[in-house]
């Protein structure tokens, strides 16, 4: 069973996003409403996988990343940041920081279904 | 493949882009209400842009192109603000505002399945043009070296106010853990709590090198404004409580982060309580959905009635059925717990509903060059959404009339010794007998009866027949509305929702130079009804939608009628090959020159077809009905009244009480 954290401050995108996953099969979501939450559920749990909003109250989406990737143990847990066009320049900012992929709202569902399944399949013989 | 339709959350979508419009609304009002006091809200700038930006993203999600434009365009001078240390323009704020209203009709538009229009260019041009023309704002200067680098513009100079100010500013420390997390202590219980002593201006994550072990993290959250003594007694486990470096800011020289003692950490026991009441979680829910579930419990009590008939056929027949009695008490008690326990979910706060007349004596205040302040005073009241949504009109037009007509120019005001500032103060709270009671007060010159009454024509005595002039439906013309006191503007249409829709009473009090106050009562809930009008006998009525099974022409069908010109007020027609009974409705009615309808209603009776003829259909409506349960009152086949918006009663007839009348007057007419 693979743990993906889903990180978004609208309720409304996180089921979105996890709709769009589901058929990834045996997966648990669980979801963090702001980039604070997400830090925490980080560093107190281990995810296979975490989809990342940029825009949130409190920190930000890039702060999530660069702390994820201060941290030793979490060096190879796969980012997929999911963010609305506009914030171009975080775009080169987040992946420098050490996010995985990249992804602009809106997307197809089937788009991130498939980079999910790939970041997933890429890390799991690690 | 996956088959997810991203359009199976157009609901969820129209509810969470309604919060954010109204969240946006509320943002811009306390921007603009600190240009008046010459400050700025920087932390509103940043909630207002994360609300456009989430609706455009949103938007996007779901396909509707005109809302990303808007939300884009608006998006991009509000960031231009943000990083300019959060102040905006009158100017700006006002393109905003339109900007977001624009937003929320095209929410509305898909919330109730019309077209959306496209985002207007002429708004989209402003809003382009407005954007080269915001003030400059002088570099922020530093406020500490441990955080400038970690503070926007904005955020600094927020925090630079502060010192200036003399506010208290803390660097509060939390450190998060598996133990506080399962007693319901996380980063966000923490942020939550601490929102509620003062401004949280950063939150910023720490990692801890701690070897071997696994990673740690601990926030250090930057507060303005909280005391000391508060935040030591509020019950949470915090690292540390330092001071940021205060009175010495202005001269440029930071004091270092002097550490005071952490707080003793006190026993989760303590903050396990609150944490319940902060983990109150909240699911929005479609009204339909609830209407769905109201439908089905009618036909359960439908159905425990029918069990309460067999229950006493069995006792008749000598069954012993005590413990069936039983049962059926039981479930009569769960069923009206049931029915409440629906009822509340249809709840909203009364303030939820009275929040956005703010923006309506905003707007109002702004052409007719007053100035008035809204206040608020709203208890825990609650009403049903229905409710709300019928009410809120009627609210909109008497305190549009209080900010036009009833508030004096400030020149006026200061003039008679008031303040230059007008008020209208909403208070709100519950009455007896399931009745929500909403008073709308202002502070303004009074009605003039003597003026009144010569307009109407004849004397006024008191303030209920004052509201009867003013509510007569010839006494809202504009010319005669601005010449008087203004009161007379869409009275009418206030009285009929409160009264003629709603079932409630208005009232109103008035005096000379001092004010005057509406007072509205109302049921705190309403049903609401899908219904059929049509027209018979040269009246109109309605029957509910679920009651009818099909609607057909019975001109042609004429000739199979028997030929017997009895006086029954029964007929047959064929209809798919069946003989179906015909019952002429303005006959049943009694209605004056009862002709023979045109149409048919086809009714269910007992699983037998009925069918009501009548003069013609007019269309399908939602209303609400007033039932009529006074047994003096009620007459068998009227279920309730209804207003179809013309101000009169309509009657909701019962169909299937109006079949066995019906029959019961064939029988007795062939008797006789």
């Amino acid at each position: 069973m693979k743990r993906l954290l889903v990180v978004d401050d609208s309720k409304l995108m996180r089921d979105m996003i996890a709709a769009c996953l589901r058929p990834l099969g045996a997966v648990t979501f669980e979801f963090a409403g702001t980039g604070l939450e997400a830090i925490e559920r980080v560093a107190l749990a281990t995810f296979d996988l975490v989809v990342l909003d940029l825009n949130m109250p409190d920190v930000g989406g890039v702060e999530v990343v660069e702390f994820v990737r201060s941290q030793a143990k979490l060096q190879n847990v796969p980012i997929l940041i999911v963010t609305t066009r506009g914030d171009d320049d975080s775009r080169s900012r987040v992946l420098a920081a050490g996010a995985s992929s990249y992804m602009t709202k809106p997307f197809a569902p089937q788009a991130i279904l498939e980079e999910a399944r790939r970041l997933l399949t890429e890390r799991a013989p690690a | 493949m996956t088959d997810v339709d991203l359009q199976d959350f157009i609901g969820g979508f129209v509810a969470e882009s309604e919060e954010l419009v109204a969240s946006c609304n509320a943002m811009l009002l306390e921007i603009e209400a600190a240009i008046g006091e010459r400050t700025s809200r920087p932390q509103a700038v940043r909630t207002l842009f994360r609300g456009l930006h989430t609706i455009k993203g949103l938007a996007g999600m779901v396909g509707v192109e005109p809302i990303v434009e808007l939300a884009h365009a608006l998006e991009s001078i509000v960031r231009m603000a943000d990083k300019r240390g959060g102040v905006m323009s009158r100017e700006v704020t006002d393109v905003v505002l339109r900007g977001v209203a624009a937003i929320g009709e095209r929410v509305e538009a898909v919330a109730n399945e019309r077209a959306v229009a496209a985002a207007p260019s002429r708004l989209l041009d402003e809003i382009a043009n407005v954007e080269g023309t915001e003030p400059a704002v002088s570099l922020t200067p530093p406020v500490h070296t441990a955080w400038d680098d970690k503070l926007s513009a904005s955020e600094r100079q927020q925090v630079y106010a502060a010192l200036e100010r003399h506010t208290p500013v803390w660097t509060v420390t939390f450190a998060p853990s598996d133990e506080r997390a399962a007693s319901g202590i996380t980063i966000g219980t923490v942020r939550d709590r601490l929102a509620t002593l003062g401004e949280i201006v950063k939150i910023v994550p720490r990692a801890r090198a701690v070897s071997g072990a696994a990673p740690v993290v601990t926030f250090d959250l930057l507060v303005i404004g909280a005391s000391a003594d508060t935040l030591e007694t509020i019950g949470l486990p915090l690292e540390a409580v330092v001071p940021l470096a205060g009175d010495n800011i202005a001269a440029g020289s930071p004091a270092p982060p002097s550490p005071t003692e952490p707080l003793a950490e006190l026993p989760p026991e303590i903050g396990r309580g609150d944490v319940a009441i902060a983990g109150r979680t909240i699911v929005r829910v479609e009204l339909e959905r609830l209407d769905e579930l109201q439908e089905q419990l009618s036909s359960l009590t439908v159905s425990r009635f029918r069990l309460e008939r067999e229950i006493a056929a069995l006792h008749q027949r000598g069954t012993d059925v005590r413990t069936l009695r039983e049962i059926a008490e039981q479930q009569t008690r769960q069923l009206r717990d049931l029915r409440r326990a629906i009822l509340r979910a249809r709840m909203v706060k009364a303030s939820d509903v009275l929040e956005p007349l703010a923006l309506v004596v905003r707007s109002v205040a702004r052409t007719s060059q007053r100035e008035v302040q809204l206040a608020l005073d709203t208890s825990d009241a609650e009403l049903d959404k229905a409710v709300a949504d019928r009410l809120l009109p009627a609210l909109v037009h008497i305190v549009r009339n209080a900010v036009d007509h009833a508030i004096e120019s400030p020149d006026e005001r200061v003039a008679v010794g008031k303040a230059r500032f007008g008020t209208i103060l909403i208070r709100s709270h519950e009455a007896g007998g399931n009745q929500i009671v909403i008073e709308v007060e202002d502070d303004g010159r009074g009605i003039d009866r003597e003026r009144i009454a010569a307009q109407a024509g004849r004397a006024i005595g008191d303030n209920a027949s004052l509201l009867d002039a003013i509510s007569g439906a010839g006494f809202s013309t504009q010319s005669i509305a601005t010449r008087t006191s203004g009161r007379g503007l869409g009275m009418d249409i206030v009285r009929r929702i409160v009264v003629g829709e709603l079932g409630g009473d208005l009232s109103l009090r008035t005096a000379r130079g001092r004010g005057t106050t509406f007072r509205i009562e109302v049921p705190v809930t309403i049903a609401v009804v899908d219904v059929f009008s049509f027209i018979c006998g040269a009246q109109p009525f309605v029957v509910p939608v679920s009651t009818v099974e099909e609607i057909f022409e019975i001109e042609t069908m004429r000739a199979t009628q028997p030929p017997a010109r009895s006086r029954s007020p029964i007929q047959v027609v064929e209809r798919h090959g069946r003989a179906l009974p015909l019952v002429e409705l303005a006959r049943i009615l009694a209605l004056p020159e009862p002709r023979p309808g045109s149409k048919a209603l086809v009714a269910k009776r007992n699983g037998e077809l009925v069918a009501f003829a009548v003069d013609r259909m007019l269309g399908r409506h939602e209303v609400v009905v007033r039932r009529i349960d006074d047994p003096l009152v009620r007459t068998p086949g009227v279920a309730g009244a209804t207003d179809l918006g013309d101000g009169k009663p309509t009657l909701v007839l019962d169909l299937d009480e109006l079949g066995a009348y019906a029959r019961a007057r064939a029988l007795a007419g062939d008797a006789s």
